[in-house]
């Protein structure tokens, strides 16, 4: 079950601080970069709540984040819909396509559950690739923003999208927070325990998995709704396996099952795919090397391995203080 | 209360279970005894349905038992495995809630109040982790969260193993207590001495069949039987 301790919290506060500095101070590249994180952030906080806290390693949330797109894009440019309708439509719709999901997989496991989630992600991927609706190869323009000029907010300018975005991530990683710790997450950390027991203790347990991994869908949905603002344009490309492929190297990168890591993750990820980019065509190849690293190193991530250390260093000083309190001890018996 | 027909069960291709029939009454205790690998823990496997049935029957309150392991549980029989199987991952108070979420309420018959009555230990240990906790109080957690389900049937397996006797003894007394307050109960126990002065009812398992059958007081006198099938 999740919990926050001061190492979460202090990364947790440096990112954002780190974030919100660049959002207020960084040019135009800059926040498009920043934008890519954050909705990337958004995205594997969905996969890590299902991937991390239930063991359901997808390989559809790539997938689920475009139909999330589509469905935006869809409902706001091609059935009028007022934006912040169609948002909430296209994450409901991207949340139940996500539940029914979950239904289907959550008997199987393993890699048999990677498969049928992969199988489930690549038919979204055709039906919107050969649909006349969705584009096609061409995929869809003309895509508006969210209208916020009520309160004076202009999300057409890259500043106060960017703002809107890190204020997104923010309720999603305190909603994310908030369904780890609920009734529903406990059971959800009792199934990745033990299925067995928690099928003894009268749990419906393809339920829960099926709740969970909807929940996850609308996270996801939300992603994807934001990345269609973001770029203003849609492909079928967003629901290749391989943006769901890349989502899983961002959680494992950052720390699998840690909330903070997949962040951690994200900004990294991102960073190094723009940094690497400009040198080398080849990047990807980088990137496999520091994800064949970080897998063989047998720490969970870049902040898996941050975390390891400073419980270790914890430890240790609880040691050398009951080891000094006992010195004191036979010292004053002495 | 409970009642197994011929059952015959085991572990995919490999049989353990050979037409074995027992029945545990309202309000008493019953004792399955027998060797390592007799059919003990599978024939409480069997009942929670974490193995299916090949042939023969079993009935709780005279209705056929579900299928499912979540299903029998809401019919109420909960069940405490050899291994506890407490979340390592959630706390006391946590563990608890699972069952207690699902199952209590303030006019079921075991609030969280009244379990830490009974395991006063655990009200002092409630925001530890479930790997915090000794092997005594791991025990009295899965009981305590057996209880939150509010059985009118409590199966336990092995609720004294790797435990000490100081802790037996303390385990030994809450049961008698449970027994006491009417709760029906089987228990699947290595420890002879422990089984046979909590039970009422006995049955000793010896390669998948019911070899024995009597009182706790007959299985104490008698010491052919104990021999033959105890190793006592």
């Amino acid at each position: 079950m999740f919990r926050h301790n001061a190492l979460r919290c202090t990364v947790l506060v440096l990112l954002a601080a780190a974030a919100l500095f660049q959002a207020l101070t960084a040019g135009y590249f800059g926040l498009e970069i920043l934008t890519e994180i954050l909705i990337l952030a958004i995205l594997v906080l969905a996969l890590d709540i299902a991937a991390g806290f239930g063991g359901m390693v997808s390989l559809c949330h790539g997938a689920l984040m475009g139909v999330g797109a589509y469905a935006y894009a869809i409902l706001s440019a091609k059935a009028g819909l007022a934006p912040p309708v169609a948002m909430a439509a296209a994450i409901v719709l991207t949340g139940s396509a996500a539940w029914i999901i979950g239904a289907i997989c959550s008997r199987s496991h393993g890699i048999y559950f990677i498969m049928a989630t992969l199988a489930f992600g690549q038919m979204a991927y055709s039906y919107v690739f050969e649909a006349p609706v969705f584009g096609g190869d061409d995929g869809l323009g003309g895509i508006s923003r969210l209208d916020l000029s009520f309160i004076g907010v202009d999300l057409n300018d890259s500043r106060s999208f960017a703002l809107f975005c890190l204020a997104t991530l923010g309720a999603v990683y305190g909603a994310s927070v908030l369904i780890l710790r609920s009734g529903l997450g406990r059971s959800l950390a009792g199934v990745m325990h033990n299925e067995q027991r928690m099928r003894a203790l009268g749990l419906t347990v393809w339920r829960v998995k099926a709740d969970v991994f909807g929940l996850s869908g609308l996270i996801a949905g939300l992603a994807g709704a934001l990345a269609a603002q973001h770029i203003m344009y849609i492909s079928p490309g967003l629901l290749s396996w391989t943006v769901s492929g890349e989502a899983l190297v961002v959680v494992i990168l950052g720390g699998l099952g840690t909330l903070v890591g997949p962040l951690v993750g994200a900004a990294a990820f991102v960073l190094l795919k723009h940094e690497l980019s400009a040198l080398t065509p080849h990047w990807h190849l980088v990137v496999g090397v520091i994800l064949i690293a970080v897998v063989m190193s047998r720490a969970n991530g870049i902040f898996g391995w941050i975390e390891a250390r400073w419980d270790g260093r914890a430890e240790r000083r609880a040691v050398k203080a009951a080891r000094k309190q006992k010195t004191k001890e036979v010292l004053s018996d002495a | 209360m409970l009642e197994l027909r011929a059952i015959e069960s085991g572990y995919g291709e490999t049989q353990v279970l050979y037409g074995l029939s027992l029945e545990a009454q309202k309000g008493r205790v019953l004792a399955i005894l027998g060797r390592n690998g007799a059919g003990k823990s599978t024939t409480l496997k069997t009942i929670m349905g974490f193995l299916p049935i090949k042939s023969g029957a079993i009935a709780f309150e005279g209705k056929p038992i579900a299928r499912q392991p979540f299903d029998i549980a809401k019919s109420g029989i909960a069940y405490v495995p050899e291994t506890r199987d407490i979340f390592a991952s959630l706390t006391v108070r946590e563990n608890l809630e699972i069952a207690a979420k699902r199952f209590g309420g303030t006019k079921t018959e075991w609030t969280m109040e009244r379990v830490l009555d009974l395991f006063p230990r655990l009200g002092e240990r409630m925001d530890n982790g479930g790997t915090q906790l000794s092997g005594g109080e791991q025990q009295m957690l899965a009981i305590a969260r057996g209880l939150l389900m509010n059985p009118r049937l409590l199966i336990l397996d092995e609720p004294t193993e790797g435990l000490a006797p100081i802790i037996v003894k303390l385990i030994h007394d809450k049961l008698q207590d449970l027994k006491a307050a009417g709760l029906s109960m089987i228990i699947v126990e290595q420890n002879f001495g422990f089984a046979t002065s909590l039970a009422d009812d006995v049955v000793v398992v010896g390669k998948g069949q019911v070899v024995w059958t009597g009182s706790a007081e007959e299985i104490k006198a008698d010491e052919d039987a104990q021999h033959t099938w105890l190793g006592v």
